[in-house]
């Protein structure tokens, strides 16, 4: 390891391990601050969160190629992973559990978004939970009996301790070198979560929303640990990387399951895909395509990536790549090397496989976590109830961190999952996507809206994921974990505003009095709807990073439906959805900024926020606007791609062999080629949808509630969540409550009439042994008591107290002894 | 050789060889002539002279570590009066300890006042220089020296409470019982110095059998030896009744329960744990010296009839103290008995090791070595436990100016920590599972029981001794009944108790005996420095 | 008749055994350590002897000086503490110690 790359473990390993230092303290701020008004623990927490950013960022332009980056070249260059161990933590026979890290630019740039935004979140924090800051909080939400509200000690120190704890949590999951121990960190921001979503744990609906969130995810973790069992079993390692075990080398995960270029069988689709880029090649290289000229955009986008030079090579890398699987399409072998050497057992000399199906179980097992982490279908229901935490938290736990780590697991665990698995997350993405964005039309409270959105973009980004855009997915998340962290914070710079008003029908009107609030929050929608100005102005488009990113999903599933017919809805739904995304951000922009105010109260009272909270902000709306500034060929994006997993760039090839199931994912080139296309669909979708919200609650030329009333049964069955939650109480619930009181009954009835028969007769028994005892074994203890007693009262009799006696006893023994020797000692 | 010639000898010997390997002895012999100048110009009245004595006794027993850890072989000392050995020096080290931790508990219980303090520390420190004499003793002559260096500071300081009647009592009775028995032993060493022509004992076992051998030719001589060997066996049992006077051994305990409660606490603490740790180190080399290297038909039989005969003893001094402590009513005086009790288990190691040393059994030296290591091991023990249990007496006296043991009642609730420190030091004594005592004497059994496969006499002994384990833990719990569960009676006092330093002392010495129970580490270490220490002594014999 | 080792020895026992009944027989604590002093007396009659008559050579008269030396201090030490008593107890008979039993 060259002292660079030690210095960015070095950097890596403080910023990771300086929340965990802060928590440490802070979580006794309860003892050694003077009174809760103390601000001592938060501004540690900051401190330590920023200079975790810094040490982040540091790392960051340490680690990268900058050369490889902004060049025209390959981005594989752009880093190589770095990985190794910190600590050992055990062996269990051939199990080995550790701490690893594994650092690619991926890692690098998921700690700098992570302290960013964490920083950000954390200074808004500090505004935000100031009513916190006292003695005695008053919390208006509880109740009592007494008609009165519940009074206690403020938990500002309490909330930093958390959010402290959860960024150490969330860094380590990141960091992690090996699935166990990312599992590890899986649970510990899901314990942040509940803690967090729980804060205020006097209010019924906060508890309630913290143990759902807990228990879905189980369901999700079920699977995981699924997952983790199929991958120990099978590979007989945790480790992603390759690594050696008393000097004896050990592939990883990703070695073991590294790809082999694609044999004969899918010829034809390969000629296909060949014979498409051969047509691409015989463009003339100086043929420009005027600006606007939307037919060719796609081809001068792909010009662009791939100027002459570098053609021929990358045309030489994008060979189909599959698993290594055999004829009859039933294993996969495993690799010791990335050159496709297969692993020979010693013992049975053979070759170590695994069955192709148990590959998918792991696949969909370890995804099963990812869909219960990142809300999506079926298990999305716990991301809404969880906005009763504080708003800080909904930013940075709920939509911008923890909640991406489903998808950034998606995406590292990629080279694991078989395109069948790829598909699976393909379609949980567009069903979530669409389920969640049709719920978010309806929804009135400013941050359900946002959750419900949340919800949608991560659908999003797991369809990227699923349909071999693996860059764009993870392009989207990091993109949206900007955008969407701004709107919450200006949500909860709203929801402070006017005191705790979360309900948009009261608002209103509101950019007058919250302007700072009111645009960061447009360039927030604005960026998730994907709006451009789609003309190249200095080389660039004007567009937000929103617009890029979805666009770079858009046409990779554009892509993938051009390959796969079949699949076409993974196409046109997000393509709609992507309209529907449009219509109910400006929805929520409009009901809550625009227009005159419905509550005068509420408008009265409500006032901009403070510099602590409006600055994070602007610093929020600054990168949401620049931080995916030049699109697929600007430096993000390239980042993302330099930890592309190598098998991405040719596409793979499913191993069905049947015609109608076989699934081609699209090669990059594939994608270059539709991307000004989608990147117009998707743009048209998003002018639409922001047309049609303008006219509904901009200007107001359709009443909203007319269109409520002539689809009641639509807006209700929206608003009740599609009845999921409904649904999932007659599934489970309510057959549990039942089998629940079955069990009591027979509880009740059989075991415990057992127990106390059973405890009646030991009863007895121990009553007939009590008489035994009393009669006979008393009795004869003291009978010896006595005794022993008795010949120690005669042995006082012995000691006279005489000394002329005891020296009388001198000679006697001495004499004693004497005679007793010659009797045993007759010469 | 001229006299100059045997001077320069002399001085070599001395100056050159034996002084260095004294040091320890020679520092607490400086710490006496400076407690006395400290008297004589009057500077006790601003130095308190148990800085004195506690700055000497850890001097000394610096040097005695120094010397442990240097290690070395076996040499004699001074013209072979005495012998330096591992033996010696741990028996040395923990003497010097326990004088620390003496000299720390009167400092804290305060009983030399300042005015007497420079008496009562002079008569310490020169009762264990005889100790440490006796522990390294290679002639006749240091062996009597070294009792009698012992006994005389320690009559002084039974009868220190001048003024009070039972304490002069006390003292009388020690002073003629112990001069007594003295006279007694030194008739005894005369006889065997003349028979044998030697006060030399690492030559006793060879001219025993010179004396004995065939070659001593006539049949006359041989009645001749025949009456001479019965005057040297009556000569070693005159000298080992004065050893048995030191251990308080039946039938020569009279003394101890006189003098223990008689005595100040501190005194009787002092008593039971160094004089007799000191007369143990004696009694083996005294044992081992009377049978000699030579494993002759003649020196088997004394080694069996030695080892019998001392497990005789030994089972009748644990079960007379044992069944003697139950009716007390003064804890000193139980103290006391129990004191006589634990003699006896140590003594069964004695016996286990005479039977075994020399026996036919496999592994013979290593486990006589192992009984050896089982009496050091149960000493160190002792020595915290029932320096703790005389501490806590101590500690109350001062308090409640009572040690009958109804006064203790309900004391356990108002001083906790001299309460648990009680329960632990008691405990430890009858020799419950998790306090160093039940380690200290399973070591024991298990040797007995070793030994009982050369004879088995032995295991009767083991039987009589696990009979009084039962036995013992009645009085022992009497005690803890006082003081938990008789109520206080209405009225008395509250008795108030600060840990600092009275709980701090108590904590300090029943630590270990926890430490010696709970923890591997501690008997481990222990037990691998008693083990080494003992197979030191065994294969150089 | 030739006065040899017997006869020291002999008379050595005497004075030993007359030391010891002595001691247990005189109700004056003066007159006990007496006692004490015929006892090592008769055991320096021995040393002394064995001296003169056997292997023994010098040793048996160093060790018989010291036990004199010893001797003297440890009558000093009882004469101390027999005054102690006295001083307690208004008198030095022994059997009148006898708070000190069982």
């Amino acid at each position: 390891m060259t002292a660079e790359e030690s210095l960015i473990v070095k950097l890596l390993t403080a910023a990771w391990l300086l929340p965990l230092l802060g928590f440490a303290v802070e979580v006794f701020g309860g003892y050694w601050q003077k009174s809760r008004k103390s601000k001592a623990a938060a501004l540690m927490a900051v401190a330590c969160i920023g200079c975790g950013f810094v040490a982040s960022a540091s790392a960051l332009c340490l680690g990268i190629e900058w050369s490889a980056l902004l060049g025209e070249g390959t981005k594989h260059d752009v880093m190589e992973p770095i990985s190794g161990t910190f600590y050992l933590l055990g062996e269990f026979g051939p199990l080995v559990l550790s701490l690893d890290y594994y650092i690619d630019s991926l890692t690098l740039l998921m700690f700098t978004m992570v302290t960013l935004i964490a920083t950000c979140i954390h200074v808004f924090a500090l505004g935000y939970m100031s009513d916190e800051l006292t003695d005695d909080h008053v919390d208006h939400e509880v109740h009592l009996s007494d008609g009165g509200h519940f009074h206690r000690p403020g938990r500002f120190y309490r909330f930093f301790s958390f959010m402290s704890l959860f960024c150490f949590s969330m860094l380590g999951l990141v960091l992690a070198g090996n699935i166990f121990q990312v599992f590890v960190f899986w649970e510990l921001v899901g314990i942040c979560s509940y803690l967090l979503i729980g804060f205020y744990v006097e209010r019924k609906s906060a508890s309630t929303a913290a143990n759902k969130a807990f228990i879905v995810n189980r369901v999700g973790d079920f699977g995981f640990i699924i997952g983790l069992m199929v991958i120990w079993t099978s590979f007989g390692t945790f480790r992603f990387f390759d690594h050696e075990i008393d000097t004896k080398p050990v592939p990883g995960l990703f070695t073991m399951i590294s790809r082999v270029e694609a044999e004969d069988a899918h010829h034809d689709e390969k000629h296909k895909s060949s014979a498409e880029h051969e047509k691409d090649e015989e463009h003339p290289e100086g043929e420009e395509h005027p600006e606007g000229e939307e037919h060719h955009n796609g081809e001068e986008k792909a010009e662009e990536s791939h100027p002459a030079g570098e053609h021929a090579t990358a045309e030489h890398h994008a060979h189909t790549m599959q698993l290594d699987v055999d004829d009859a399409r039933s294993v996969v072998f495993l690799h010791k090397d990335n050159k496709g050497t297969r692993i020979a057992d010693p013992v049975t000399e053979t070759e170590k496989s695994i069955p192709y199906w148990l590959l998918i179980v792991a696949g969909v097992g370890v995804f099963a976590g990812c869909i219960g982490k990142s809300a999506q279908f079926p298990l999305q229901t716990w991301l809404p109830d969880a906005m009763e935490g504080p708003t800080p938290v909904s930013a940075l736990v709920h939509s911008a961190t923890m909640v991406a780590a489903g998808v950034y697991l998606a995406g590292r665990f990629y080279p694991m999952f078989a395109p069948e698995v790829l598909l699976v997350i393909a379609y949980i993405g567009c069903i979530t996507l669409f389920v969640a964005a049709t719920i978010a039309i309806v929804a009135t409270d400013i941050k359900r809206v946002l959750a419900y959105s949340t919800i949608s973009q991560l659908g999003y980004m797991m369809l990227g994921i699923g349909v071999g855009g693996w860059a764009a997915g993870l392009f989207h998340l990091i993109t949206h974990a900007f955008f969407k962290s701004l709107m919450f914070l200006a949500s909860g710079s709203v929801i402070v505003g006017c005191h705790h008003e979360q309900e948009m029908p009261k608002m209103g009107g509101l950019w007058r009095k919250m302007p700072v609030t009111a645009f960061t929050m447009l360039v927030g929608v604005i960026a998730i709807c994907g709006l451009a100005i789609p003309f190249s102005i200095f080389g660039a488009k004007i567009a937000f990073s929103g617009y890029h990113s979805k666009d770079a999903i858009v046409a990779s599933s554009l892509a993938f439906m051009n390959a796969n017919q079949i699949h076409f809805l993974l196409f046109f739904v997000p393509l709609v959805t992507a309209g529907i995304t449009a219509f109910y951000m400006f929805r929520l922009w409009f009901y809550t900024f625009a227009g005159t105010p419905r509550d005068k109260k509420v408008y009265d009272h409500a006032r901009e926020s403070p510099l602590v909270m409006t600055i994070p902000l602007i610093v929020l709306s600054f990168f949401a606007i620049f931080v995916a500034v030049g699109g697929e060929v600007g430096p993000l994006y390239g980042l993302l791609q330099g930890s592309e997993p190598v098998h991405v760039d040719g596409g793979a090839v499913s191993v069905a062999t049947e015609g109608a199931t076989a699934i081609t994912m699209p090669s990059r080139h594939a994608i270059h080629d539709v991307h000004g296309q989608a990147g117009w669909y998707a743009l048209i979708a998003a002018v639409s949808g922001a047309v049609f919200a303008y006219l509904l609650y901009g200007i107001r030329v359709i009443d909203p509630a007319d269109i409520k009333r002539n689809f009641s049964g639509v807006h209700t069955f929206l608003v009740e969540k599609w009845r999921f939650d409904d649904l999932y109480e007659v599934m489970f619930i309510k057959p549990v409550h039942v089998i629940a009181r079955w069990c009591t009954g027979f509880d009740r009835g059989y075991i415990d009439g057992l127990l106390h028969w059973l405890s009646r007769k030991t009863v007895d028994v121990s009553n007939w042994d009590r008489k035994f005892d009393e009669n006979v074994i008393d009795g004869l203890v003291n009978w010896i008591g006595k005794v022993v007693y008795k010949s120690g009262r005669s042995l006082r009799h012995l000691q006279t107290g005489l000394i002329r006696q005891y020296v009388m006893f001198i000679a006697l023994g001495v004499l004693a002894l004497f005679v007793l020797l010659f009797v045993m000692f007759p010469a | 050789m001229n006299f100059d010639a045997i001077l320069e000898k002399l001085i070599n010997d001395t100056v050159g060889q034996s002084l260095g390997h004294f040091s320890s002895e020679l520092a607490l012999c400086v710490t006496i002539v400076g407690l006395l100048l400290v008297r004589l110009v009057s500077l006790d009245r601003w130095l308190p002279t148990y800085w004195v004595a506690l700055l000497g006794a850890i001097a000394a027993f610096g040097l005695a570590a120094c010397q442990m850890k240097q290690g070395g072989a076996t040499q004699f000392l001074f013209t072979g009066l005495l012998v330096y050995d591992q033996f010696g020096i741990f028996f040395r080290l923990f003497l010097l300890l326990f004088l620390v931790l003496v000299i720390a508990l009167t400092v804290i219980s305060g009983i030399p006042d300042n005015e007497d303090g420079p008496d009562f520390y002079t008569l310490l420190l020169g009762a264990t220089i005889g100790m440490m004499l006796m522990v390294s003793a290679n002639n006749l002559l240091i062996l009597f020296l070294g009792i009698e260096m012992t006994s005389v500071p320690s009559y002084v300081m039974v009868g220190f409470l001048k003024g009070r009647k039972l304490s002069s009592e006390a003292a009388l009775k020690y002073v003629i019982y112990g001069a007594g028995i003295a006279g007694v032993m030194l008739y005894g060493i005369s006889l065997m110095a003349g028979m044998l022509g030697t006060t030399d004992m690492s030559l006793i076992a060879e001219r025993m059998h010179l004396l004995l051998s065939p070659e001593a030719d006539g049949a006359d001589l041989s009645v001749r030896s025949n009456a001479m060997l019965r005057t040297v066996v009556l000569a070693s049992l005159l000298i080992s009744a004065g050893v048995a006077f030191k251990l308080s051994l039946v039938p020569f305990h009279f003394w101890c329960p006189d003098a223990f409660e008689g005595a100040p606490a501190e005194v009787a603490g002092f008593l039971s744990v160094a004089s007799k740790a000191a007369a143990f180190a004696l009694l083996v080399r005294f044992c081992l010296a009377l049978v000699g290297k030579d494993s002759g038909a003649l020196s088997e039989h004394v080694y069996l009839y030695l080892g019998v005969g001392l497990g005789v003893v030994a089972a009748i001094t644990a079960t007379f103290g044992n069944l003697a402590a139950y009716s007390q009513t003064n804890i000193k005086r139980l103290l006391a008995y129990s004191t006589i009790a634990h003699a006896g288990y140590m003594l069964m190691a004695v016996a286990a090791m005479m039977v075994l040393v020399n026996s036919d059994v496999a592994d013979a030296k290593l486990k006589a070595a192992g009984a050896l290591e089982g009496l050091i091991y149960y000493l160190t023990v002792y020595l915290f436990m029932n320096l703790g249990a005389f501490a806590i007496v101590a500690f109350i006296r001062n308090q409640i100016l009572s040690e009958e043991i109804k006064d203790y009642a309900g004391l356990g609730w108002q001083a906790p920590c001299l309460g648990i420190g009680m329960v632990f030091c008691l405990f430890s004594l009858v020799g419950m599972p998790p306090f160093g005592g039940f380690f200290a004497k399973l070591m024991i059994f298990k040797s007995l029981v070793d030994a009982g496969y050369a004879n088995p006499f032995m295991w009767v002994v083991l039987a009589i001794g696990g009979l009084n384990t039962v036995f013992s833990l009645i009085y022992y719990l009497r005690v803890l009944n006082a003081m938990y569960i008789v109520p206080r009676p209405e009225g008395s006092p509250r008795v108030k108790f600060d840990f600092l330093p009275a709980g701090a002392y108590v904590v300090m010495v029943t630590l270990p005996v926890l430490l010696t129970g709970f923890f591997p580490y501690f008997p481990d270490r222990l037990s691998d420095t008693a083990s080494r220490v003992a197979n030191m002594l065994i294969s150089n014999f | 008749m030739d006065i040899g080792l017997n006869h020291y020895l002999v008379v050595g026992a005497v004075l030993f055994v007359c030391g010891i009944i002595c001691m247990a027989t005189k109700r004056n604590a003066i007159g006990i350590l007496m006692g004490v002093e015929l006892v090592l007396n008769g055991a320096n009659i021995n040393f002394v002897a064995f001296s003169r008559y056997t292997a023994l050579g010098l040793d048996g008269q160093i060790v018989s000086l010291f036990v004199i030396v010893l001797a003297a201090a440890e009558a000093a030490v009882a004469l101390a503490i027999a005054l102690n008593f006295y001083n307690n107890h208004l008198t030095i008979d022994v059997d009148r110690g006898d708070e000190l039993a069982g």
